[in-house]
């Protein structure tokens, strides 16, 4: 496949509001993204612009506060995702078509059981959840993440092991947590933990570097497939060096940090 | 038909009242303007009256609402816009497209950015996390309405000390209480509807216990072929109300806004603050810019103050047409609402659309597919008329002229007494290290990132130069942000916020100017030249001669300023009766939101000290103006000179500084304000994680305190690279002074005796907000 022929669809409800920088990251890469809403897959839209999930080879869950995050971040977009699309969102995951989801679709495909699915594609109920920050605070900063990968992760292909990226936060709710007591050593066994919050010299993570308290300071994670991907914080944001907090105290490289993610997966899909 | 007095209650299925006001005495008018909670005075209730004895019948209680809507100080301006007008109105610049309900400047070729800010202060007083919250809701929809995509939320505020432990009147609400429900709100709604919150400021003075400050400011992206209008095309076309159902929340909202608060304002008036939904709002935006975007509208306006009642006529009039409505039509939150509340509701998230009849289905089609609601409610004509309806009974008739006109008061005022250095009392003062210490944990001073940090400030990707510089997590106060809002071009708008009450309240002549001169500042600061300004102006009572008199001299400096650099003010919005119980009145307040242009981003500059050994130099020139400072603040000084601005001079150092920032040859650039130069080299410290070896012999003859804590106008800190001083002074000639350099982990000025470690300095500036507010520090 070559690049310009990759599809995207950047999924929105109401309240859903990073769908334009998100589309515009694809863009960058060269691969055309549409910002597709919900009732555009489901049949509730004019028949012109209707749209068949099948037809896309990339979903793309983008940040916000979908229908206002009032119940729980997330839940009430999983919820009507599941009811209408849940079966073909599935087939979409089986068919192995890379699924992000960043922030609030990261809060979305745990809430739609997509992740961390450890037994399974789509588990029925949610096996985990992102809570409340220790600070209990909406938390808008830089954060440090390390690819903690092995490699089973299609969204870090371009990304060596072991690297820093500078990649911003801006969540309320983003503290992993299982009721599983051996959640993290499975993740980690699973090769489905991806990103780490650590300081900005590499040394393990402290409050405000883990923004949220994520136990084992975990940011993001896939499924044991490796082609379902949901971190916090924002690689669309970092796209050009520009957006970094500190640019101006210098730079080797004009493409922000955000970018490999997006580079990977057209490095995926074009191979 | 039953009887209350002066009213009587129409025999039809729905609540609508006949008020006799033909047969009525003074003492009548005046009950009548009481009971109905119109704030009409007794003058203007006579010229109503006359004019109904014209119209040969009595009003109906829905006309008298309207009319208290229309006439009231927020909506029609009636006495700051002959003050407004001799000074500020009228810089007639190519580059501006529009002053509707937000001002439009051209960014590029293909593209114009609006600019808005407006107050939402007396809500926020009663109910701060409500208010605050439709605070951003209204902003926003004055630069939607623009058509234009909003970009970012610039928030100043203003509070009582936040750590106070006085007793507060009777009816006033804690300030640390006030501060945290106004973020809350803000945080709320600003980060759900997804547009980033860049730039604000805070101010702390014991005048704003009882009034609180809640300016909200907005700033858009639109191609400038889209640019909409805020007015209907002509008659027969057909008005859509759209967004949020109406209730009986925000009633009298802006009659609330044009009267001083009192202790019992908290009982009396909380139906008019109104309950704001961003999810609702969001989607409202897209379908709006798609009906926009694909010209199927021929105006759009936003639903604030006086709801209903002054959106119909306001769209019509401009177009020199009337409406024809039929309120029953109108979706309700709940049954039973009088058509008056209907009409005068301030219910959030609704914006009304007008079209061509041909193009109705299109319009609801689009907002059916956002699940917006939409509903045909009106018809224009082509009588300057408003006709309302309900179910086909006509239930109000007026002349749309004298309904929008609305009364111009040239009211007396008494110009103020100013401060001066003949009067001057010079503190007694501690040694200069206590000084700065205590300057720059000042609440004023003190990192605001307990608030920067809930907003989203990065939303949208494109904040190039954010609220706060420096290191990762060791961050210090920026000066203005940069945002990149065309995705693929690097040209920059910088925005920024100017003011300084104290100044105002001294002198407010030079207070004014100097709010122009702080947000220029701020501007070049990060590379840009400024380009317009939106400015809100928070007084108290115009109707006491005093503060009148403080206005109109603010008003002045402003326009003589902005005139002078030729830069305009295409809106802007006007709060007075900021006046608290017991006769305190607020700082005199003209709140400045700056905007910048910047051609590339990549060449944008910050506060933070970027390396060692590097010379710093202050630009511009330090004087004796003391009056209103930080210092004299803290340590009890009294009068003093007040700083004005040498306007020819502030607009050469601004040039010179950009060419020297175009050249390459800045590494970083601060401006002076609070606390003047001692306090802005700490910062630049405190960001750039290094310390400073200040000298202050060069800047001449100047006591030391003043060389160390004026906050004289158009000053800024540079930092510049050892091999480029020549050519920065070159460029910069005698408006430069070299003050020291870059060094090692202190803070050193040895005449003045002060070595402070940067991490001690950090410490006192980062933490006396977190400590107060609560949570952890960086």
């Amino acid at each position: 496949m070559k690049a310009k022929d990759v599809k995207v669809c950047v999924l929105r409800i109401e309240g859903t509001n990073c769908e334009d920088e998100m589309a515009e990251a694809f863009s960058m890469v060269g691969v055309s993204a549409e910002k597709v809403h919900l009732k555009q897959l489901i049949g509730q839209s004019p028949a012109s612009l209707a749209r068949d999930l099948e037809d896309f080879d990339v979903l793309a869950l983008p940040g916000g506060f979908s229908a206002g995050d009032y119940v729980r971040a997330g839940a009430i977009f999983a919820a009507r995702i599941k009811s209408a699309l849940g079966p073909q969102v599935k087939k979409f995951v089986e068919a192995e078509k890379p699924v992000l989801g960043v922030c609030n679709g990261f809060q979305i495909l745990v809430e739609l059981g997509l992740l961390p699915a450890m037994e399974e594609t789509m588990t029925p109920v949610p096996t985990a959840a992102l809570y409340t920050n220790d600070s209990a605070r909406f938390e808008c900063r830089p954060t440090v993440l390390r690819n903690d990968n092995r490699g089973k992760c299609i969204f870090t292909s371009d990304v060596q092991k072991g690297k820093l990226l500078m990649i911003p936060s801006a969540h309320g709710e983003g503290k992993l947590m299982s009721m599983d007591p051996d959640f993290i050593d499975k993740l980690q066994d699973n090769d489905q933990i991806v990103f780490r919050y650590v300081c900005g010299n590499g040394e393990p993570a402290e409050y405000p570097w883990n923004p949220n308290g994520s136990p084992s300071d975990i940011a993001g994670i896939c499924n044991p497939a490796g082609n379902v991907m949901g971190m916090m914080p924002h690689p669309e944001r970092v796209m050009t060096r520009f957006t970094h907090p500190d640019w101006t105290r210098g730079y080797s490289s004009q493409d922000g940090d955000g970018k490999a993610i997006f580079t990977s997966v057209v490095r995926y899909l074009t191979k | 038909m039953s009887k209350d007095g002066l009213m009587t209650r129409r025999n039809v299925p729905f609540e609508l009242f006949d008020v006799d006001i033909l047969n009525a005495t003074d003492a009548d008018l005046n009950k009548i303007s009481k009971d109905m909670s119109l704030s009409l005075s007794l003058d203007e209730m006579k010229t109503i009256k006359d004019y109904f004895e014209k119209e040969g019948r009595n009003p109906t209680d829905v006309e008298l609402q309207s009319l208290g809507q229309a006439w009231s100080e927020h909506c029609c301006y009636k006495s700051s816009k002959p003050i407004l007008k001799e000074f500020v109105f009228g810089i007639e610049r190519d580059d501006v497209l529009s002053r509707g309900d937000a001002g439009v400047m051209i960014f590029d070729d293909d593209y114009a950015y609006a600019l808005r800010v407006e107050s939402h202060n007396h809500p926020s007083a009663i109910e701060p996390y409500g208010g605050a919250a439709t605070g951003i809701g209204g902003i926003l929809r004055d630069v939607i309405c623009m058509g234009a995509q909003p970009i970012g939320l610039a928030d100043p505020l203003c509070f009582g000390p936040i750590d106070t432990k006085a007793e507060l009147p009777p009816g006033i609400k804690h300030p640390r209480y006030l501060m945290s429900g106004v973020v809350s709100g803000i945080r709320d709604y600003g980060n759900r509807v997804g547009i980033p919150t860049i730039t604000g400021g805070f101010f702390f003075d014991e005048k704003y216990t009882g009034n609180c400050l809640i300016n909200v400011g907005c700033l858009g992206i639109i191609k400038r072929k889209d640019l909409g209008l805020n007015y209907v095309g002509g008659p027969g076309e057909i008005m859509i109300l759209v967004g949020g159902r109406t209730g009986r929340d925000g009633i009298h909202g802006v009659n609330f806004a044009s009267k001083d608060l009192t202790s019992t304002s908290q009982d009396d008036s909380r139906g008019a603050v109104q309950l704001g939904d961003p999810i609702t709002k969001e989607p409202v935006m897209h379908a709006c810019f798609e009906v926009n975007e694909k010209h199927l509208i021929t105006g759009m306006k936003d639903l604030g103050g006086g709801g209903l009642s002054c959106v119909v006529g306001e769209m019509a009039l401009e177009a020199g047409c009337g409406a024809d409505v039929d309120l029953e039509k109108v979706l309700l939150k709940e049954s039973g609402l009088a058509p008056w509340e209907i009409w005068v509701s301030e219910s959030q998230e609704r914006m009304m659309c007008s079209c061509k009849p041909e193009n109705v289905d299109k319009v609801l089609e689009i907002f059916k597919m956002w699940d917006v609601l939409a509903t045909p409610i009106a018809k224009t004509t082509s009588v300057p008329r408003t006709r309302l309806y309900w179910n086909g009974s006509l239930i109000f008739d007026m002349d749309l002229e004298f309904l929008t006109g609305g009364p111009v008061y040239h009211r007396p005022y008494t110009l103020p007494k100013v401060s001066s250095k003949a009067n001057e009392k010079f503190p007694k003062l501690p040694g200069n290290d206590e000084i700065i210490m205590s300057l720059i944990s000042d609440l004023n001073v003190a990192s605001k990132e307990w608030a920067i940090r809930q907003y989203d400030h990065e939303v949208r990707a494109s904040t190039v130069i954010h609220p706060m510089v420096g290191k990762m997590n060791m961050t210090g106060p920026g000066d203005a942000s940069v945002l990149m809002p065309v995705p693929g071009r690097w040209k920059g708008l910088a925005v920024a916020t100017g003011c300084n009450p104290w100044f105002t309240a001294l002198d407010p002549y030079n207070g004014g100017m100097s709010s122009i001169d702080e947000a220029c500042r701020n501007i070049v600061a990060v590379g840009a030249m400024p380009n317009a300004f939106t400015d809100c102006l928070n007084f108290g009572n115009p109707e006491k001669p005093d503060r009148l008199g403080e206005f109109r001299e603010a008003v002045r400096g402003i326009g003589e300023i902005a005139k002078e650099l030729n830069i305009p003010i295409p809106s802007g919005n006007v709060s007075l009766y900021n006046e608290a119980p017991g006769g305190i009145h607020i700082l005199p307040t003209p709140m400045i939101v700056g905007c910048g242009l910047i051609d590339d981003v990549r060449n944008a500059i910050t506060a933070d000290m970027k390396k060692t050994g590097s010379c710093l130099y202050q630009v511009g020139k330090t004087k004796d103006e003391m009056g209103g400072s930080l210092l004299f603040r803290k340590f009890h000084g009294e009068e003093g000179q007040v700083p004005g601005v040498d306007i020819p001079h502030l607009k050469i150092l601004m040039e010179k500084l950009l060419k020297a920032m175009g050249e390459g040859l800045v590494l970083s650039c601060h401006d002076c304000s609070d606390g003047g130069l001692a306090v802005a080299v700490s910062e630049m410290c405190i960001s750039g994680d290094v310390g400073a070896q200040i000298d202050l012999k060069a800047l001449g003859d100047l006591s030391e305190k003043v060389k160390l804590y004026s906050e004289s106008n158009s000053r800024w800190i540079v930092e510049i690279d050892g091999k480029d001083t020549e050519e920065f002074e070159n460029i910069m000639g005698d408006d430069v002074t070299c003050i020291g350099i870059s060094k090692g982990d202190s803070l050193v000025i040895k005449s003045a005796k002060v070595d402070i470690p940067v991490s001690v300095l950090r410490k006192a500036w980062n933490d006396p907000i977190w400590n107060i507010m609560g949570g952890a520090s960086q």
